[in-house]
Order: C-alpha cells, then structure tokens, then sequence
C-alpha cells in the first residue's frame, strides 16, 4: 500500500519546523519570491474562557484522483509510478494557472516566473529509502509518513494498550 | 535530468553525489538540551540539515529555528574580521584589523585598567550560546576581576535561587516516572521539544497535566486543568492551592514535621488565600484552583515542571517562584522518582551521572579574595546564594554610578544591549565605558558600539563539550570550518588569556588539555568522546538515591527544608525581604497602583515564547521570520481589538509612563482580555524601551517584563 503523509491535528503545536525544513530541503527562499510547499494554520474558536484552537500543517494532498493533472494543458503535471507523488515539471509549466482552477484544496503557488510550485512528496528522498523532511523534522511526531492502514493500526493498537494496561493494573492489585 | 544530477539536487547522500553527513548539535537556542544535527555536507558546504536520530533527547527531530540552520551559518551579517572603530559609537564605521593585533589591542587595554583602577573594573559578559562560558568565567576570575557576568542574570539564576532558598539544591521534574506533572508558566512545545514529547508520552501511559500559564498554548491545550491566570499572580495561586493541600490534609505530616523550617507560620500565613481568595487575586476559577490543589496532591509521585524565567519576571518574583516551590516539599514530592529529583550538575548544570571538576574549573579564585561582584551591594542574598556570577541587570548602574568601584570596560560574547530594561539607557551606559569589546556572529546593533569587535563562530564549526540528564555526553567536531576569519569564542578567550599574561597553567595547557582536566575525575577522556563524534552514554553512571537529604540534610542554613528563609531572615526589616514566600502584587498593577492602572489599563506581558524565534538570534533569518510575516507585532486579545477599533495589521501605539513604540496588532483570542503580549528585542520595536530600569524584583534584581501596565491606542488603518 503506498505511504502518504499524514496530519495527527492533535499533535501539531503549529511550529512551523516542518516549512522550514521543506525550505532547505527544496532551496525555497521566501526573499527571492519563492513560494514555500508547506504551509501552517491556526484555527481559534470561542471567546475567553471558553476557546479552543487548533493548528494544521497543510500542502499538496497528491490525491490519487487529482484534478490538477487533469486541468494541466501541457501535461507538466504527472504522478509518479513508484511514490504515487503529484509531480510538476516546470520546464512544461506555462503559468496558465489551469490547476489553481482545478485544486479545490487550493495548493498550488507560483514563483515570479508563474511556474507552479508545491510539494514533490520528497520523491527522490523516498525512492532512497528516508523521509520526506517535514515528516522527518517534525518535533511532535504529528506529521507521520505511513500507509494509512499501518497509522490507524498505530492508533488502535495504543488505545487498546491503554485499556489493556488499565487491567494489567487492576488485575496486579489482586 | 541524469540520475546523479537528480540526486545531487535533492541531496540525496550517496557516494555519488558525494554527498556526506557530519554530526554537530544546535545551540541557537541553548536551552537545558542541544539537539542533535546531521549536517549534509557538499565539497565543504552545508547544503541541508537534519536531526540527529543518535541524539537521545532531539532523537532525530529539530524545531524550526534548528531546522534554519543554514541560514544562520551563511547568513550575509556574519562578522568576517576583527574590526576596530574608526567612526563614533553606533556609526558602524570600522576599519579590518588582524586577530594578533586585536587581541593585544585588548590585552594592553584590560591590563591597562587593572593597573589603573584594579581588576574589578573590567567584566566578562556572557550572551548566547553557552559552550564557553566556563572559560570565560576562569578568564574573569584569573584575571582578577569577580565580575563575569551573563544573561542567566535574566534568565535561569532567580528560579535557581528560588529553589536553593527552599532547598538548599534544585530538583529538576523527573518527566519520564511523574504521575502528575504541574506545568507552571512554561510551553516546552516552543522552548524544549524533548520535554513536549515527555509530556505526550507521560499522557499516554494516564499521566495527570496540570498547566499554569495566562495564554492557551499547545501545552495548556493538552492539561487536564489549565489555571489561566493574570500574570505575575503566581505565588497567590500556589499559597491558594496550600490552603486547600493543608486543610484538606493532603500534605505530607511525615515530611513536613521532620524535614522542614517554619511550617506553622507557613500554614498560618496560607489561611488568607482560600480559593475563592485565589480567584479574586488570579483570575484563575476557584473550583479549579481545588480540583488541581486535590490532584497535584493525591497522584504520588507529582513533579513541578518550572519555566526558567516568566515566573521570575515579576517584581515579587522569587517570593512567587519560592511559594510554587514550597508544594513540592508539602507534597513530599521533594528528591523523589517521579518528583523533583536532585541531580548533581556534571558541566553546564548539567548532570550527565559523571564527577567532574568543572567548579574548580570555573573558581580558580574564591569570592572572598575578590572585591565585591556586581549587584552585591544591592542584592545580598544572590551573594549568599549563587554561585555562578554578578547580576548582569545591574551594569548600567554600576558605570553609571561607578561605586563601589568604577566599571572601565567591558568584554561582551554576544551582548546584546536591548536584552536590559530601559534599553536605552544601557546602551547610554555603555557608551561611558573607556573599552567596550563585542564578541559576535553577526555586526548586531551593540557591536556598532564597540571599540572592538571580533567575529565568532557557530556551533557547527567549533568544538564543544555537553552533557545530557540522560546520562548523555558528546564533545562535538566542526563540521565545517570556521568561516571567513571567524575564530570559536573559546579560541579566544584562551588567545585573550595569553595576550595578557595570565599565569595560569590550565590556560597554557591549551583547551582541550582545560576539557580533559575537568573530565578526569569520571574517567572520560576526550580521546574516547572523539570517537564518538554523535556522543555517548557515559559508561559507568553514577547511581544517584532518592531523599539524599536523609543523610546530608538540606543544604540551607537549617539544614531543613525551609518554609521560612533563614537566608533572606537576616535581612529582613528591607522592603520586600519577607522570611515567608508572601505574595504581592507586580508593583504597577490595578491592584497595587489603582491610579496608574486607570491610564494605562491594559497589563503589558514581555518575552512568551514564539516558536519561531529565540529573542533576536533568529530574526535575520528569512526562514523563520516568514513564519510570522507581519513581525514585530504584538498579541492583542480580539474582543480588546474590537472595542478599540483594532483591526489586524493596524499600527497600535503601547505606552507606559516611560516610553511608547508603534507596532502592529496581531489579533488573537489565545490570550486574555486585558492583556498584551509582545516579543522582545525588536531593533524597530523594542518593548524594554518601555520598562524603567528599576523596575525590578528587590530579591533578584530581576525586571518585572511579564507584568507591567500599559496603554494601548490606534495608530493606523493598515
């Protein structure tokens, strides 16, 4: 089953090490008008006392139905056979914006050229056998790089340890 | 694209692309712990970093000012010569200068003075990073001078004075074996991933969060209760949650009438502040104030996890930190698994399970043989009671005013004059300074100032030695080395030890023969570290028991645990010198300046973490500052906002008697109505500008940056 990145939205303290570590990893400098690949949101709800908020690490979702690829005039927009990543090839890139049209999670960017710019899924990285950098980088295991049957199997498995362990605890007291 | 050039550009490390990995740590924020780097290196260049997965605290994972590392290493400011001024103090004019010249410019200099005045008017300050600071500390002392100083006089030593007025030593929270762990005023998400990731592990094995912090952050947001309190209210809170302890005889009996001073007047003094009295002072439910009174007290064993300065930020500051502190020995929670559990400091207050000679090291002069430190006249019990240093905060005043002996220069590694309230009168002060010398990265601000200044290094082009409380130790390779004419600050302190002709044999012997010299009591050599260029787990642990104080006692002036200071008894009679930990509140709040606060009604909260920058260290850095693009602005509650006409990205005017600075609004609900929080060290807007140089907590001498009254107004429409 192929790996994608996931969010855990509990996890993520919204630190932003993953948009940097996209940024060295990709050479994006902000400066030069460079859009970045990742980016972060904060999400605050309610009044004082009563709020609550929550931050989200956002980029390309490579959707395996993508829209983008199917909006792309010149085929620049491709996936790759082995990663499944939704991949841009600027130099077939025309800027004419059809994949802004067609994303409706509103990913794609452009540089000063208009060459559109967003997460490659760190394809070559994965091709070697490491991480994309986000997930790589990431201080609170929030962003995880898995097939989506082994992160919810993870879930499982440490809600049922805690209520196994809960037992353990009662049946030691005996 | 062929294969390779592929590769190359996404840096993948393979022996074609030539790509290789070398470990170092970060220490742009040089917090308790340094995080492991592999350095992606590229004939002789950084071209990526990543986390270390042989680090056992970073375990592989950077925050995003780690992760800009190579931004800070190449970045355009970076110092390339020693420079010697050639225009007036903040021109920036400057000619090239050699490093032999500049280091006997220096050492004629200093020698100079001490012949003149006397080794005391030259002090030795210390900014970040911290590797250093035992040399810098030797070279001080060997010299003659008692005053090495540093920006832990702002930082960690008023809650390390807290914690050894209450206990003579500090016990750090054992995060890994906690049942209930009190968070007081610190969001380790922004400040030490490591201790987030303890706090997530702790909650999955039904570890119990208490968080007291005036903000929602991502810490508070994992609590099982979050006291949200107004800040510098601190200590009324812990008395508060005493009274519930004590009255609801959740207290250890055992501990508290065999192990401790001046109980009963401590119990008799927590009678005032009933929860509901709590509330009244802190804002903070009363209801609440019991529920986590009940479970800090019931789930054994509880730490308390402190911040290491927004406590002490506040004008009863230490008196605050010294209530919070008292729960832990109410609770028996003192030197305990799972507590607050004393480690012995191994280097760098860091206790790597090894003996070490570092103290010997860093005092090759006793106090007593040097004239009187800095801030000695003014804070008698930081002499009575830390070890390390001078109080940095009081150097203005001590040029200014020249007693009880005249300050004539200054050596900073990293000084930065916008860390001191009334930054500009600092800077004014430093100005009256025959020689000031800067140290540094980057040509910051100060460094336009400086008669002299010399261009340092990062960590990753230097050697440095670092212990872990994991048992962990590593003494760091450059990765690459340093650039342009850069050298490692110890490099210069120990060129600068020679230049003026310190007879001092450990500097002679050179520094890594000062490391192995500090090591040789734990049988490490650097030898062996160098083997081990990601570091190691020290071989032979030292074992460390739990209630220590069962057979030495306590290290304070009874001997026990103490309720009441006999420490701060003896001065006792000065304002705010109170034997008990009696809570005030911040000397210009509603409560204590009713008149003042009319005018300026909003409370002004320095200094909360971002999670992007680490006071000024990251700012230059496009990386990290495009995380919060409308920077400087400052945190204004949105209700607030709309009742003033506020509206996100306007330009507000923050005004306190003293100052006013203009900047934009960042509109937020995460923290409270009343209340404005604003980062520091700003160079265009620089909030210390607004805070009177002695507005400061009488004990430590620390500025009251996270509670002072303010007035906030509309400027402009963005």
């Amino acid at each position: 089953m192929v790996k994608a990145i996931y969010l855990d939205i509990n996890l993520c303290c919204g630190c932003g090490a993953c948009v940097v570590a996209c940024m060295d990893q990709n050479d994006i400098f902000p400066e030069k008008g460079q859009p970045a690949y990742r980016r972060i949101y904060t999400m605050e709800e309610g009044q004082f006392p009563n709020t609550s908020f929550l931050y989200v690490s956002a980029a390309c979702l490579h959707c395996a139905d993508s829209p983008c690829i199917m909006g792309c005039p010149t085929g620049a927009i491709t996936k790759d056979r082995q990663t499944k990543a939704v991949i841009v090839n600027g130099d077939l890139c025309i800027g004419c914006h059809s994949c802004a049209l067609a994303c409706p999670f509103g990913v794609p960017r452009y540089d000063l050229e208009e060459k559109m710019q967003k997460c490659d899924l760190c394809s070559e990285r994965v091709e070697a056998g490491l991480q994309p950098a986000c997930v790589r980088v990431c201080p609170t295991g929030a962003l995880q790089f898995k097939s989506i049957n082994k992160v919810l199997g993870e879930k499982e498995f440490k809600f049922v340890g805690n209520i196994v362990s809960g037992v353990h605890k009662v049946t030691n007291r005996r | 694209m062929k294969d390779v050039q592929r590769l190359l550009k996404k840096k993948i490390p393979t022996p074609e692309t030539g790509i290789e990995i070398r470990k170092s740590i970060c220490t742009i924020c040089d917090p308790r712990t340094q995080c492991g780097l592999d350095l992606y290196i590229k004939d002789g260049k950084i071209i990526k970093v990543e986390g270390s997965e042989e680090n056992p605290y970073s375990k592989g994972t950077l925050c995003s000012k780690g992760a800009a590392t190579r931004q800070y290493v190449y970045n355009e400011d970076r110092l390339k010569t020693p420079l010697k001024r050639t225009g007036p103090r903040g021109a920036g004019k400057f000619e090239q200068i050699s490093w032999n010249e500049a280091l006997e410019t220096i050492a004629a200099g200093f020698n100079d003075i001490k012949n003149e005045c006397g080794p005391e008017s030259v002090a030795f300050y210390s900014g970040y990073a911290k590797y250093f600071r035992p040399y810098l500390k030797r070279l001080a002392h060997s010299f003659g001078s008692p005053n090495y100083i540093s920006e832990s006089s702002v930082c960690y030593q008023a809650t390390a004075l807290s914690q050894k007025l209450v206990f003579g030593r500090p016990g750090g929270p054992d995060l890994a074996n906690t049942n209930c762990l009190l968070v007081w005023s610190s969001n380790p998400f922004y400040t030490n991933p490591g201790d987030a990731r303890a706090i997530l592990k702790g909650k999955e094995r039904g570890m119990k969060l208490i968080v007291v912090d005036p903000r929602e952050t991502p810490t508070t947001a994992h609590a099982d209760i979050h006291l949200q309190v107004r800040p510098g209210t601190d200590g009324a809170l812990a008395l508060s949650m005493a009274y519930v302890i004590i009255n609801e005889k959740l207290y250890d009996q055992d501990f508290t009438s065999n192990h401790t001073y001046g109980f009963e007047e401590y119990k008799e003094y927590v009678q005032l502040f009933t929860p509901e009295k709590g509330e009244e002072l802190t804002g903070a439910p009363a209801d609440k104030i019991r529920a986590a009174a009940r479970m800090y007290a019931s789930f054994k064993p509880a730490a308390i996890l402190p911040s290491a300065s927004s406590v002490v930020h506040h004008t009863n500051g230490v008196q605050n930190y010294r209530a919070i502190f008292s729960l832990v020995g109410l609770t028996g929670n003192y030197d305990i698994i799972g507590g607050n559990y004393v480690k012995t400091p191994s280097f760098l207050h860091r206790a790597a399970f090894i003996r070490t000679r570092e103290h010997e090291f860093v005092q090759p002069k006793s106090w007593d043989d040097m004239p009187p430190r800095i801030g000695a006249d003014r804070f008698p019990v930081w002499v009575d009671v830390i070890d390390e240093e001078g109080q940095a905060m009081q150097l203005p005043y001590h040029i200014r005013s020249g007693e009880p002996y005249p300050i004539k220069a200054v050596i900073g590694f990293g000084l930065n004059y916008r860390m001191w309230p009334d930054s500009k009168g600092m800077l004014d002060s430093l100005n009256k300074l025959d020689f000031f010398v800067n140290v540094d990265i980057f040509m910051t601000e100060t460094c336009k100032y400086a008669d002299i200044v010399l261009p340092t290094c990062t960590s990753v082009e230097l050697s440095e030695l670092r212990c872990y409380d994991l048992g962990y130790i590593i003494y760091t390779q450059p990765a690459i080395p340093p650039l342009y004419d850069s050298r490692p600050a110890a490099d210069i302190i120990y060129g600068l030890a020679n230049k003026l002709g310190l007879d001092d044999s450990l500097f002679k012997a050179g520094y890594e023969a000062g490391i192995d010299w500090i090591l040789e009591p734990s049988g490490i050599t650097l030898t062996e570290l160098k083997k081990h260029p990601s570091g190691m787990f020290t071989p032979k642990p030292q074992q460390l028991p739990e209630k220590k104080y069962l057979k030495t006692g306590f290290k304070t002036p009874s001997g026990k645990m103490e309720f009441k200071s006999k420490i701060i008894e003896k001065y006792e009679g000065r304002p705010g010198f109170e034997a008990l930990p009696v809570y005030k509140p911040p000397k210009f709040s509603k409560e204590a300046a009713p008149e003042l606060a009319k005018e300026y009604p909003f409370i002004l909260n320095t200094g909360s973490r971002l999670p992007m920058f680490i006071h000024t260290r990251t700012y230059r850095l496009t990386w990290t500052s495009s995380l919060r693009p409308n920077f400087p602005s400052v945190d204004i509650n949105s209700e607030d906002a709309l009742r003033l006409g506020i509206k996100q990205d306007d330009v507000i005017r923050i005004s306190t008697p003293k100052d006013a600075i203009e900047v934009k609004a960042n509109l937020t609900q995460m923290i409270q109505p009343g209340i404005i929080h604003m980062y520091h060290g700003h160079p265009n807007a620089d909030v210390n500008l607004l805070f009177e140089g002695d507005y400061f907590d009488p004990l430590s001498g620390y500025p009251g940056f996270k509670a002072a009254l303010c007035k906030v107004e509309k400027v402009s429409e963005r």
